[in-house]
């Protein structure tokens, strides 16, 4: 076996795998890896890297707070109630896709009432997928 | 024992300044390019000490400077990975610096030789991969939304008063959103290791590093089968659509299958 290593800075690895920056470098090469235990004469260097901790991710008030300004700001942008033109088209999202989806539900079932089983069942669930494939 | 000529010779005139700077243990017939570049500043010259039928992939590094910015981590990241993609390797922790070259040979190579030729006999055709996913905030948080009332209620509350007389509602629905997420993050997360299951040998799921990480799967898998994980995770892409960006990463060193002294595990 004949092999070799390339240059550093030599472009992304080869194959269909993206090529990693340093945040994903810093989550592979910092804790994971062979350590020997005849550590007497192997010595890790002094790291300089102060920004670990902010990597961290705990759930605390800052965290939920972030959480409820983000909605806040969906909701302002995203998830208004729509008009009418928004409900019957296709990329409806979120909370308007759900009032649209059980208004779909509805309709379904009272066309089924009508017509019987089969047939406008497999149509409402068609319709239901292809909005979460519009997602 | 044999060590590399130059380094032997680096090492007695500079002990005090320098040292052997490790990144990983390679077969012994490994070939490294002349103009491979290592960590440090400017790059140090990685080569390989052998011992036996296992090396070491090394490089001189200057210590009178602490290792540890980006370029360093990424020269050893780059120099492991550059490896990985065409022979078995062992990645070491970044950092690792022994005296000279002879205490690489005797001290790492020759002391642990057959765990170490045992383990790149494992790992030969094989690399890791990690897929990382990161939810689309608004998809996400839309998706809760949709399919929580209480989240919904509390939405409303808050938009109905002044910012501080809310506080209460919105700290509640932050730890809402906050539960979901980490639920659907452990649905999500299930459903691409079920995915993964029969062209990953090994799988390893990492702690998210991100509040809106969905998906942090570490996986052993042969080379030769990469286009198989890339099929599998197509098909999430598919499913999933916009509501997270997934990526895959790789061939890379086996960083979360080669633990201290007992490696492939």
């Amino acid at each position: 076996m004949t092999t070799a290593i390339q240059p550093a800075g030599g472009g992304g690895a080869g194959g269909g795998g993206s090529s990693s920056g340093l945040a994903d470098v810093i989550d592979t090469i910092l804790d994971k890896g062979l350590v020997i235990d005849a550590y007497a004469r192997l010595s890790l260097v002094g790291i300089e890297i102060l920004s670990i901790d902010a990597r961290v991710v705990v759930a605390s008030v800052d965290t939920y707070l972030r959480f409820a300004q983000a909605v806040n700001r969906l909701e302002i942008s995203e998830t208004e109630p729509k008009g009418l033109p928004d409900l019957t088209g296709d990329a409806v999202k979120g909370v308007a896709k759900s009032k649209t989806q059980s208004a779909l539900d509805a309709a379904g079932q009272k066309v089924s009432d009508f017509l019987g089983q089969g047939q406008p069942e497999r149509q409402k669930a068609t319709r239901v997928q292809s909005s979460r494939e519009d997602q | 024992m044999t060590t590399s000529d130059q380094l032997g010779n680096q090492a007695q005139g500079t002990q005090r300044q320098s040292g052997i700077y490790v990144y990983g243990i390679v077969p012994a017939d490994l070939q490294v390019d002349d103009d491979a570049r290592g960590v440090g500043d400017p790059p140090g010259r990685v080569e390989v000490i052998r011992e036996g039928d296992v090396g070491a992939l090394v490089s001189e590094v200057q210590i009178d400077r602490a290792l540890g910015t980006p370029d360093d981590l990424q020269a050893h990241e780059y120099v492991l990975d550059r490896t990985a993609s065409i022979a078995p390797v062992l990645p070491m922790r970044f950092g690792a610096v022994l005296t000279d070259a002879d205490s690489v040979a005797t001290e790492v190579l020759r002391d642990h030789h057959d765990e170490f030729a045992k383990a790149l006999s494992e790992l030969k055709g094989r690399a890791e991969y990690i897929v990382k996913g990161r939810y689309n905030e608004k998809a996400i948080l839309s998706e809760v939304l949709s399919e929580n009332a209480q989240a919904q209620a509390l939405r409303d509350d808050i938009r109905s008063k002044p910012e501080d007389a809310s506080r209460d509602s919105q700290m509640a629905l932050g730890e809402i959103i906050s539960n979901a997420i980490e639920a659907t993050r452990q649905a999500d997360t299930q459903t691409v290791v079920n995915a993964l299951e029969g062209v990953a040998s090994l799988v390893n799921v990492r702690p998210p590093t991100h509040e809106y990480d969905a998906i942090h799967v570490a996986m052993l898998a042969e080379t030769d089968r990469q286009s198989a994980v890339e099929q599998a995770l197509n098909q999430l892409r598919e499913n999933w659509g916009d509501r997270m960006q997934l990526r895959l990463l790789g061939p890379l060193a086996a960083y979360d299958f080669v633990v201290a002294n007992a490696p492939g595990g």
